[in-house]
């Protein structure tokens, strides 16, 4: 176990003071889901830390609320909390369904959306999502508040922007607009408790006549940052959805992810899988059958 | 490194241990406090022999640092039975022979008792959801979903009389 | 009946809910230490040097040991309680230390300095076997796990080929598997300072077998090391040759220091150093006449024994035994050997080589089948085992029920397999990504250790003088629940309520040498070994009752407490006081039961005689949903019927098999240690997986009764045939759905999807 020492912050004040004050070697803590594991094995990520700043209790920072058009999750909402709330279900489903697929029970019960981003592991559940709804990252220190897109935060393999001294406190985006279908499909080696092999988040919006206007599709465990993949989008915008189209998206965005992360072992499986899962969920968003929503029974 | 000289408040107990900041609840629970009950399966939250109730929710007590559950309420299976009197729960694992090794058990019925606190009849699918972060080796799940099933009939059954 | 056959709760329940269990690590002494151990990071490396002088200044550090510092041997059974000079897998341990707490372990740990030369390793089958490949232990010429070799000589295969119209070849592969007891390995070693004996506490499967490591280590007598089985959190084979090392460490360091050592191992030590379920390379040759009657069958079955072996020339006896399934074959060839590499060591897990001979065995049925364009369970039908057969080691079955037959249509019938059968495959015809397949297994297991070794075993029962009854076996409770089994078995006989008997763990110096609880034979081999030291306890007290209600002994009837003559039941006593009666008279009420099977004749370079008294037959349908897009595999239902003699506890034997089901699941589908040069990969359950409540299956248990001529009550074994076929049932399930067929385990997303293994590299 990796050795700290420990403030628990009483309010956020508290916590920006706390963590300018260590600067590199501090580090924010919230549900410890992520940040407890890494201490555990000894991460080299996190070898250089020496006091853990407890942020926990800071109850300020749980919240799902909207404003303006504008959803904002507090940086301690927890995956449960977002799961469950009837705001999320309604104005991002896909964002609800993603966290009620975090790990198990207790860790949904534990873990949060601050937290979830920051330790930004290509196989995070949430992060396909908040890419798929263009949010951002809004950051605090001492200096005071920036804003910055999940998918400029997020720069690699457990690495973000995140600067010393400064604390996620929220995530905010636009309530897609009216009409807007969402999904997220997750393919994992078991049915809870598992890292995503391999997902997918669609919001696809039509407008008259069931012409594509909006569509924006993010892979999860598929690229090195989770990004929209334009050009399978482009398949898809201002034509009438369809199977065919469909498929040919989902093969398009396989072909982009081999083109940006290259042959690795698991491209073989990789591809076909990820084809078939975006053809899903673009029809399932989209509200038309495919041949594999129906089970054989 | 520092000592930190926390309160906890276990089982509606009012406890005081000195610890290192380092130090889990789960290494609070069973070294200091010997609440062995509690019990460590893989260290990183996946396999919840270490299940508590924080606050009315079931967490994995190695991934919380004790000094984060100050302040909040904690209960472990150790605090279930009251007055001698076995937890519903309890009673219904030993008529549906719902544990073999024991090992996952009590994490296994604070995960139960966590779902039906908040949700006192569960479909089947909610059940196996609750428990879904809770490995058990032996069993192969049955008997513990009927075990649990069995309490919420009978709490269904005590909400209609 | 009263009290045998029904599904009474477990005598461990009440401690077990409420948490009050005490399994190992939950144990505290005063003054205790906590002890850790230093492995080696490389597969195979000789040790340049060694320094643990900083670790010895660790404020809290009370000692630092490597082996030039063992008081004895640094082995048994050649695994290492330290390693010398040369490490042979990752998880030899180097240097091993005690300390006040566990993190000043752990630091001093990290302040021992060890400088290795890496060496080159084998670390597959075909690397092993390769002519001129380095040799892993030097009395293993050709990496040979030495008398691991078991053939099996019937007729003439040569003959049997020529005669037959079909005959195919296949090649199956299993990896290694983690038991994953949700209980990581845990002692306690308390020194005795006045005698210089020790105590040792642990989560141990095998009491008698620890007891010798820690003999071993310390140079000790066995009579002073007393080995005290805590609860137990899972075994299934896995908690033997890892106890061991791991009390014999524990032990040294206890002596070495005065003081209490516990040690605890995290998930992933856990994962490093215990044995796994052997791989397999399993080919075989197979001809058959073109209305399906199996001419001739050919194997060679080669498992991985990993650095260390003390299990391969047991276990391929048993491998060599089942070879050929449950079917009347006139010619067979079988070899059976294992190899050693660079890797974790093999061990014992539940099934004991079967779950992977079954499993490729009975996909070669499958394929058989189908190359012949035969219905699989007619194939069956035609060569199953019947009363009067003989069996490959040519043992005559015209002396017990032979059930073969009888379990498969039974479960056949109560799966619907041949509807479903017909349904899916019209379906699959119709194509579509998401497809069904139902298929299904049969299995035959020797019960108990038969040929093997000495299938000896005690039992005490002890009455005491208010008729409170406590009872001891040398086998031991690992969570399956024989402490109830026995229990039960002993309160039937004496006619007691249950609540009456006490059951107490094995504790090592208070019960004679019973072997190991291994090969089902808990209750087999024990319960026997209970009801034939209740049965001498019985006597006597019915000769006192006798006296008492002035009949004769053998007029007495006894059940819920009360002892009665049979033709007259209101002359009665109560069994307390008959007990009291013989006491006073200075009986003793405390008998030792020992069974000593008969001797089983057997040839080993022909691999013929009598491998086992009885056999208990098998038969699992799996049905599975198929999504061909992605490789994923539900299993929807399983229907598991067991011929188990008869059921001691229907719900425990039930439970025996809803474990075996999905433990089976996970083999077929997800689990796989993970290895590269030597380095295990998935070392926790993040990425080692087993199935979780969501994965679990509709599962339909069926309990066929027969009437056993050896077990008590007719009892026969059920912990390790209540897996052992289930994961070729599953993925004969997902050939059926897909069309093809997956030949190596498990069958995972990839394998399904693309057919091949990706391996990481």
């Amino acid at each position: 176990m990796h050795k700290f020492d420990y403030v628990k912050a009483r309010s956020l004040e508290e916590a920006l003071r706390a963590l300018s004050q260590g600067g590199e070697k501090a580090c924010a803590l919230a549900g410890g889901t992520d940040l407890l594991v890494g201490f555990r094995a000894e991460d080299a990520r996190l070898r250089h830390i020496e006091l853990v700043v407890d942020i926990g209790d800071l109850t300020e920072l749980a919240y799902i609320r909207e404003e303006n058009g504008c959803v904002a999750l507090g940086a301690l909402t927890t995956h449960a909390a977002i799961a469950e709330s009837s705001l999320i279900r309604v104005a991002a489903p896909f964002l609800a369904t993603a966290c009620s697929q975090v790990g198990s029970p207790q860790i949904r019960n534990r873990g949060t959306v601050g937290g979830n981003l920051c330790n930004a592991s290509p196989a995070a559940d949430t992060l396909p999502v908040l890419v798929a709804l263009e949010a951002e990252v809004v950051l605090r220190s001492l200096g005071g508040e920036r804003r910055v897109p999940v998918s400029r935060f997020v720069e690699g393999p457990h690495r973000t922007g995140l600067r010393p001294g400064e604390l996620v406190t929220e995530v905010r985006f636009n309530r897609p607009l009216p009409g807007s279908r969402t999904c997220f499909i997750k393919l994992g080696r078991r049915k809870a408790m598992s890292i995503a092999r391999l997902s997918i988040a669609v919001l696809l919006r039509t407008g008259d006549g069931g012409v594509v206007e909006e569509i924006r599709l993010v892979p999860g465990a598929a690229l090195p940052v989770p990004a929209r993949v334009t050009a399978a989008e482009e398949i898809l915008r201002g034509q009438g959805l369809t199977v065919e189209l469909a498929r040919e998206a989902g093969e398009k965005l396989a072909q982009e992810m081999v083109r940006i992360t290259g042959q690795r072992w698991s491209t073989p499986y990789k591809v076909p899988a990820i084809a078939a899962l975006t053809r899903r969920a673009i029809l399932t968003a989209g509200g038309l059958e495919d041949v594999a929503t129906r089970s054989q029974a | 490194m520092s000592l930190l000289d926390l309160k906890l408040k276990v089982n509606g107990k009012e406890y005081r241990v000195k610890v290192r900041p380092h130090k889990r609840l789960l290494d609070v629970l069973r070294d200091d406090l010997h609440l062995t009950g509690t019990k460590e399966g893989c260290g990183i939250g996946e396999c919840g022999a270490c299940t508590v109730i924080m606050d009315g929710r079931a967490v994995n007590s190695c991934l919380v640092l004790a000094a984060s559950a100050e302040g909040k309420e904690i209960y472990t299976i150790e605090g279930l039975e009251q007055d001698g009197k076995l937890h519903p729960l309890q009673e219904a694992f030993m008529r549906h022979n719902a544990l073999q090794c024991g090992f996952c058990t009590p994490g296994m019925i604070m995960s139960a008792k966590a779902l039906l606190d908040k949700n006192p009849h569960p479909t089947r699918e909610e059940i196996k959801e609750a428990i879904s972060g809770n490995l058990c080796r032996c069993t192969g799940y049955r008997q513990i979903i009927e075990a649990i099933e069995e309490v919420s009939e009978s709490a269904s059954k005590g909400a209609r009389e | 009946m009263g009290v045998v056959s029904r599904p009474v709760p477990r005598v461990d329940a009440y401690e077990k809910v409420t948490g009050r269990a005490k399994f190992a690590a939950d144990l505290y002494f005063p003054g205790m230490l906590y002890g850790k151990v230093l492995r080696s990071p490389h597969a195979h490396a000789r040790i340049v040097k060694i320094d643990v002088s900083r670790a010895r200044e660790v404020p809290g550090v009370h000692c630092v040991l490597t082996a030039a510092d063992l008081p004895a041997a640094r082995s048994w059974f050649t695994y290492l309680f330290l390693a010398e000079d040369e490490v042979r897998y990752t998880g030899d341990a180097v240097a091993m230390v005690a300390a006040e707490d566990p993190d000043a372990a752990e630091e001093a740990l990290k302040a021992i300095e060890v400088v290795y030369e890496p060496l080159p390793g084998v670390f597959t089958i075909e690397e092993a076997l390769e002519p001129g490949a380095l040799q892993v232990q030097d009395y293993a010429p050709g990496n040979i796990v030495r008398n691991s070799h078991w053939p099996v000589r019937r007729g003439n295969v040569e003959e049997g080929f020529a005669r037959s119209d079909v005959i195919i070849e296949r090649e199956y592969r299993t990896p290694f598997i983690e038991h994953a007891y949700i209980e990581p390995e845990a002692t306690v070693a308390v020194p005795d300072p006045v005698d210089g004996s020790v105590t040792v506490y642990g989560s141990v499967q095998n009491p008698y077998m620890t007891r010798r490591y820690v003999a071993a280590a310390l140079g000790t007598a066995l009579g002073k090391v007393r080995i005290i089985q805590q609860t137990l959190g899972g075994s299934f084979g896995g908690k033997e040759e890892v106890m061991g090392l791991m009390c014999g460490r524990a032990a040294v360091m206890a002596v070495k220091t005065g003081r209490p050592v516990k040690m605890v191992n995290t998930r992933e030590e856990s994962f490093v150093e215990s044995a796994k379920r052997h791989p397999f390379r399993l080919r075989y040759k197979i001809g058959a006449t073109r209305e399906g009657r199996i001419m001739a069958f050919e194997a060679e079955l080669v498992d991985e024994g990993g650095a260390y072996n003390s299990q391969a020339q047991f276990m391929n006896w048993r491998a060599c035994v089942h070879s050929a399934g449950c079917y009347e074959i006139p010619n067979v060839k079988v070899d059976v050997y294992a190899v050693h590499t660079n890797n974790v060591y093999g061990g014992a897990m539940r099934g004991y080589s079967s779950p992977q001979v079954i499993f490729g065995q009975e996909s070669l049925m499958d394929e058989l089948a189908e190359a012949l364009g035969m219905d699989p369970v007619e194939l069956r039908r035609k060569n199953a085992l019947r009363f009067g057969s003989v069996t490959i080691t040519g043992q005559k079955l015209d002396d017990q029920p032979v059930n073969v037959l009888a379990v498969m249509e039974r479960v056949l019938e109560e799966a619907d397999y041949f509807n479903r059968r017909e349904e899916y495959t019209r379906q699959r015809e119709k194509g579509g990504p998401r497809r069904r397949g139902i298929g299904m297994a049969v299995s035959y297991r020797g019960c108990g250790l038969g040929a093997e070794t000495a299938d000896a075993t005690g039992g005490l029962v002890s009455v005491q003088e208010d008729g409170s009854v406590i009872i001891r076996s040398g086998l031991t409770d690992n969570g399956q629940g024989l402490s109830t089994s026995h229990a039960q078995i002993v309160a039937e006989e004496l006619g007691i309520p249950l609540s009456k008997v006490v059951y107490q763990r094995v504790d090592t110096s208070t019960m004679p040498d019973g072997g190991m609880t291994v090969a089902s034979r808990g209750t087999y081999t024990g319960g026997r070994a209970m009801l034939l030291a209740a049965r001498k306890v019985k006597e006597i007290i019915f000769r006192g009752a006798a006296e008492l209600l002035s009949c004769r002994p053998e007029e007495l009837a006894s059940s819920d407490g009360l002892i009665f003559c049979s033709s007259d039941p209101s002359k009665k006593v109560s069994f307390e006081e008959a007990v009291r009666h013989c006491l006073f008279r200075g009986e003793t009420l405390t008998q030792l039961g020992w069974v000593v099977p008969p001797e089983l004749p057997w040839d080993r370079p022909t691999g013929q005689g009598k491998a086992f008294p009885t056999y208990m037959y098998s038969c699992v349908v799996a049905e599975v949903e198929v999504d061909t897009e992605t490789g994923q595999v539900e299993v929807l239902r399983v229907t598991a019927g067991h011929d188990v003699g008869r059921a001691i506890n229907p719900a425990l034997a039930a439970g025996q098999i809803y474990g075996g089901i999905v433990m089976g699941m996970g083999m077929a589908l997800m689990e796989e240690v993970e290895l590269h040069k030597g380095v295990i990969l998935n070392p926790n359950f993040d990425s080692y997986t087993i199935p979780t409540s969501l994965d679990m299956p509709e599962m339909k248990p069926l309990l066929l009764e027969s009437e056993d001529p050896v077990g008590p009550f007719h009892a026969k074994s059920l912990g390790e045939p209540a897996m052992e076929c289930v994961a070729a049932a599953i993925v004969n399930a997902v050939a059926h759905a897909t069309g093809r067929r997956v030949r190596s385990l498990p069958a995972n997303l990839e394998k399904v999807l693309l057919g091949k293994t990706l391996a990481r590299s």
